[in-house]
């Protein structure tokens, strides 16, 4: 059997708030295969968000390792970090978090700046993943021009274009009426499904939940079920 | 004290240039979404408008003052002949105050080292300069122009000054001919008008043009007339042309050592390029000017920066997230804001050009008469408003750009 | 919480923002004043008690003519002078110098000048020591301090309109003129270094009275009419704007530099205002959900705008008086300025400036808060 993708350790995250200190997360150890749909549960303050962030490289833990693919995320610095997350992570938010001044094709082509493709490899890549969300059609609008649902699909195609292996996804229906939201999800579940992405997904909505091959419970920082 | 002011100053201004090419090499070779830029700029255009036009009229007034000491100096510079030697009093700071006596001409007659014409006579002008108080145009008040009595060997050695309107004066008769830049300034100073100058009435016979020399603020007429019309028993100053430039090395070590003449000799252009005492406090007002205004200009980019990066956080934290370094944050705002400051630069360079050539006066500290001068927009002038500009708007992003590097990533996920 | 502590906590609650709104304002009316004392001091002499009766006779060529010594007999017999002196301006390089002294040297007659400068004090015994030897020297106690001079110093001259250098010794100071720069010596000792030519450069003389002064000059000006040497008598008023008339455009171009610096101050700051108050409209929107009415959330924008300009008012002119007062101008713009004085009417115009600034910044964003609805606005930053 292939090795996990996400390999996690006795992972603890404290923060201060005030004058308490709280437990974000306590020793979680949890291990993702390739293509699997993790879906993260719990009631706020549980931890999941923390847990995701963690993963997807834009948060370090204060003990123990996580370990993606053969990296340890929490040993890499704030540049080598950057990398990282540009070549093995796609984002996708709750809030979309589209660049406002930039149409669907040129947000979906804002990561591959970084990679030093040419233009030409750019566009074919871009042209796929809009194509992958259906969405080849709005190419040329602005964000304020699409619906939410239609957002949230662009903001897939800006985590796919990369072709990462691991998808990270907060909340990403919690902005969408049900009808994007199913949407949303049956892109994410096929993503895992024929593309063979490991997605990461946090939400609140069972019927969201649903959707994952697997669903994990955070409470007070620890996985219960 | 001005030496380690200097040195700061220029480092200063190392420090910025380094940084400015650091950004534009960064943008260059790393990801930085240029054209996010661009359209965020057209966003907040109210904000980035008030900007651009506060950096373009910064870079209006540093370019017009500077351009009117570039005016000044370089009417300086490009009078005189070089081959010409000017022969002056020891200790006298400008023509006009230079007083030589007829014994010294005739010593300087013998002298080998001086040209002689087909006529076999040593190619010598002996000048006399005085200065008219003149009414000017309309509500100008009074100036004191500069009049230069002049021989016709005088005129051969300097080709540079030519008539332009009516004729010559003629030697024995009370005529004058007027520059053309001084006639639109002076009354009473069209061809054939005449004016008043103690008990003598002037006859405006002609109008010469110095192609934009010091000449240009000048009026000639014939040496002796002058010295009759103003009680004049010395001359002012000798132009002597050297029969080679080796004679001219002999002739000014053989007058500057003879310590009976008590005369200084120097080349013609190397004298008026020394004249930058009327430049001068321009340069230092323009300086004074750039510094101050740049301050408050800097407060004020920095302001804007700053609210552009409070208004794009979740903007800035998403590109962190999609793998933008730091590094990358910051370019992307200095080039923002440099580009910016360089559009507001440009603007006003080109405000600026509309006074081009525009023909103005002052008092010349050195002659102690009214000087004509033309705004002078060199390309260098132009480079330095645009280098000036890129600065203001380094310097005012610097910090901004810092805060937008250093905001957390996680900011991306929080909604404003 | 008061309403006034409400605005205050608002204008302070991006302290960077306020502190830089401030200080571009500040330094911008800083500037402002700063060509204003500047403008004034080059087209407004000092004047002292004098300067209403002085009259100065010059050559009506220009002053770099001479005038004939044997004019002093005709001037002196004159109905209405009460004094009257050869003033010869030498203008030499004092030890050091290369280029420019920054300040004059005078010759005159030592036994009439004193009639003439009425408010130079001297110590009597100075003087009287001055007047018996011609190769000594009176120096203003500006000039002095600056150069730290002591009496019975040397002062040399190198002549740049006088074919002479002067050798002199202090015999002593004065004070209490609009200018205590001016070095004055025997015209004797010109005359003599010079090969006695016979000239002065020009008379200044004291009408007996005001009323008389304007007649004076009159009479100075026919009594050598149509002579060789014609003369243009005038005011030392008079004489001291011709003189600054010399420098042309000059006030044309501090002026249009008061206008750019004050049009670019307001058009940077009304913009950064306007954006100071727009990332706070969700605010105001809230504050309208809560029943304030449009005319108090003007009042407002209005206080916190107003207020910050104002701040940056009493930093930047505040600042500007305070320095020009303690500074020794003299020294640092190297005899350039005198006086430096920034008048209340020039405070008055920052502080106009400001209060104009505080407005013009509300207008916009007080425009478009008026016109937002309660629930756009909750929605703008959403």
């Amino acid at each position: 059997m292939a090795p996990p993708i996400v390999s996690i350790r006795d992972l603890s995250k404290l923060y201060r708030q005030g004058d308490i200190n709280v437990t974000a997360l306590n020793a979680v150890s949890l291990d993702i295969e390739l293509g699997e749909f993790i879906v993260l549960m719990g009631p706020s303050g549980s931890g999941k968000s923390t847990l995701l962030h963690i993963i997807a490289g834009i948060d370090r833990p204060t003990h123990g390792s996580c370990r993606v693919q053969d990296t340890d995320v929490a040993r890499l610095n704030e540049s080598q970090l950057a990398d990282w997350r540009n070549r093995n992570v796609g984002f996708v938010f709750q809030s979309f978090n589209l660049i406002p001044v930039l149409t669907a094709f040129e947000n979906v082509e804002l990561p591959l700046l970084l990679t030093g493709l040419k233009a030409s490899r750019r566009r074919q890549q871009v042209t796929t993943a809009l194509h992958l969300v259906g969405l080849i059609d709005r190419q040329h609008h602005l964000p304020r021009q699409l619906s939410g649902g239609q957002e949230q699909r662009v903001a897939i195609a800006r985590a796919l274009v990369t072709d990462p292996p691991l998808i990270v996804a907060d909340e990403p229906t919690g902005n969408l009426d049900a009808k994007s939201a199913t949407d949303v999800l049956e892109i994410l579940r096929s993503l895992s499904q024929q593309a063979g992405k490991t997605v990461i997904m946090v939400t609140h909505d069972p019927k969201a939940a649903a959707y994952g091959t697997r669903q994990l419970h955070l409470e007070k920082g620890e996985i219960v079920a | 004290m001005p030496a380690v002011f200097t040195l700061l100053v220029q480092s200063f201004l190392g420090l910025t240039a380094l940084g400015i090419v650091a950004v534009f090499l960064t943008a260059h070779f790393s990801a930085v979404p240029v054209k996010y830029n661009l359209k965020s700029v057209f966003i907040r255009w109210r904000s980035t408008v008030a900007t651009v036009v506060g950096i373009a009229l910064v870079v209006l007034v540093y370019v017009l003052l500077q351009s009117l000491a570039v005016g000044i100096e370089k009417s300086n510079a490009s009078t005189g002949d070089p081959r010409n030697i000017l022969i002056a009093r020891k200790g006298a700071t400008a023509e006009s105050s230079s007083l030589v006596t007829r014994a010294q001409l005739r010593t300087l007659q013998y002298f080998e080292e001086i040209e002689r014409n087909a006529a076999g006579d040593p190619v010598i002008s002996a000048d006399v300069l005085t200065l008219a108080s003149l009414p000017r145009k309309g509500q100008g008040g009074e100036a004191n122009v500069l009049l230069r009595g002049v021989t016709p060997r005088g005129m051969e050695l300097r080709p540079q000054v030519h008539l332009v309107a009516g004729r010559w004066f003629s030697p024995g008769r009370r005529e004058i001919v007027v520059s053309r830049k001084l006639a639109g300034r002076f009354a009473n100073f069209d061809v054939g008008d005449t004016f008043k100058t103690g008990p003598t009435t002037l006859t405006v016979v002609g109008w010469l043009d110095g192609s934009g020399s010091a000449y240009d603020s000048e009026c000639w007429m014939d040496a002796d007339e002058s010295r009759s019309v103003f009680e004049r028993e010395m001359y002012s100053t000798f132009l002597v042309r050297p029969k080679s430039p080796e004679a001219a090395t002999n002739l000014i070590r053989r007058i500057e050592s003879d310590k009976r003449l008590q005369l200084r000799a120097e080349s013609e252009t190397g004298y008026y390029q020394k004249q930058t005492l009327t430049a001068a406090p321009i340069k230092w007002l323009a300086g004074f000017l750039a510094l101050t205004m740049s301050i408050g200009a800097v407060f004020a980019a920095m302001n804007t920066m700053y609210a552009a990066v409070g208004a794009r956080t979740r903007e800035i934290g998403t590109l962190r997230v999609l793998g933008f370094h730091r590094r990358n944050v910051i370019a992307t705002f200095l080039l923002e804001g440099i580009l910016l400051a360089m559009l507001g630069g440009a603007l006003g360079c080109l405000i600026s050009l509309k006074w081009n050539g525009y023909t103005t006066a002052t008092l010349s500290v050195e002659s102690f008469s009214e000087t004509v001068f033309s705004f002078t927009i060199t390309p260098t002038l132009a480079a330095q408003g645009m280098f000036f500009a890129a600065a203001l708007g380094f310097w005012g992003t610097l910090l901004p750009a810092v805060r937008a590097a250093r905001l957390p990533v996680i900011s991306a996920l929080k909604a404003l | 919480m008061t309403l006034g502590g409400f605005i205050l906590k608002n204008a302070l609650r991006n302290k960077r923002r306020a502190l830089l709104s401030v200080l571009s304002v500040g330094v911008s009316l800083f500037l402002f004043i700063t060509l204003q004392v500047a403008l004034r001091e080059l087209t407004l002499p000092p004047e002292d008690l004098g300067s209403s009766l002085r009259i100065i006779v010059r050559n009506k060529v220009s002053l770099a003519s001479p005038l004939p010594a044997r004019q002093l007999q005709v001037i002196e017999k004159i109905p209405g002078i009460a004094a009257v002196t050869p003033f010869t301006f030498f203008g030499g390089l004092y030890k050091g110098d290369e280029k420019f002294t920054s300040f004059a040297q005078f010759a005159v007659d030592p036994a009439r000048v004193k009639d003439v400068i009425v408010d130079a004090k001297m110590d009597p015994a100075e003087y009287a020591a001055w007047v018996a030897d011609r190769t000594l020297c009176i120096v203003g106690l500006d000039t002095a301090r600056r150069y730290n001079l002591k009496r019975g110093d040397r002062m040399q001259f190198t002549g740049t309109f006088y074919p002479c250098d002067l050798d002199l010794r202090i015999a002593g100071f004065y004070h209490g003129t609009a200018d205590d720069r001016t070095v004055f010596f025997h015209h004797r000792y010109l005359d003599e270094a010079s090969g006695n030519p016979g000239t002065v450069g020009c008379w200044w003389a004291l009408a007996s009275s005001a009323e008389e002064a304007a007649l004076v000059t009159a009479r100075i000006n026919e009594a050598f009419a149509n002579s060789s040497a014609e003369v243009r008598a005038e005011t030392e008023r008079a004489f001291q704007l011709g003189f600054i008339s010399m420098w042309a455009n000059i006030k044309v171009l501090i002026g249009s530099i008061c206008t750019v610096v004050v049009f670019t101050l307001l058009l940077v700051t009304v913009s950064t205002m306007s954006m100071a108050i727009r990332e706070r409209f969700r605010e105001l929107a809230v504050l309208k959900a809560l029943g304030f009415r449009r005319r108090e959330l003007l009042g407002f924008i209005l206080a916190e705008s107003f207020g910050l300009s104002m701040l940056g008012a009493i930093l930047g002119a505040g600042g500007a008086w305070l320095l020009y007062r303690n500074l020794d101008i003299q020294k640092l713009a190297n005899g350039v300025f005198l006086a430096f004085e920034v008048t209340p009417r020039m405070l008055g115009m920052a502080f106009a400036i400001a209060a104009l600034l505080g407005i013009l910044s509300a207008i916009a964003p007080a425009l478009s808060v008026a016109r937002t609805s309660v629930v756009e606005g909750l929605r703008t930053l959403d």
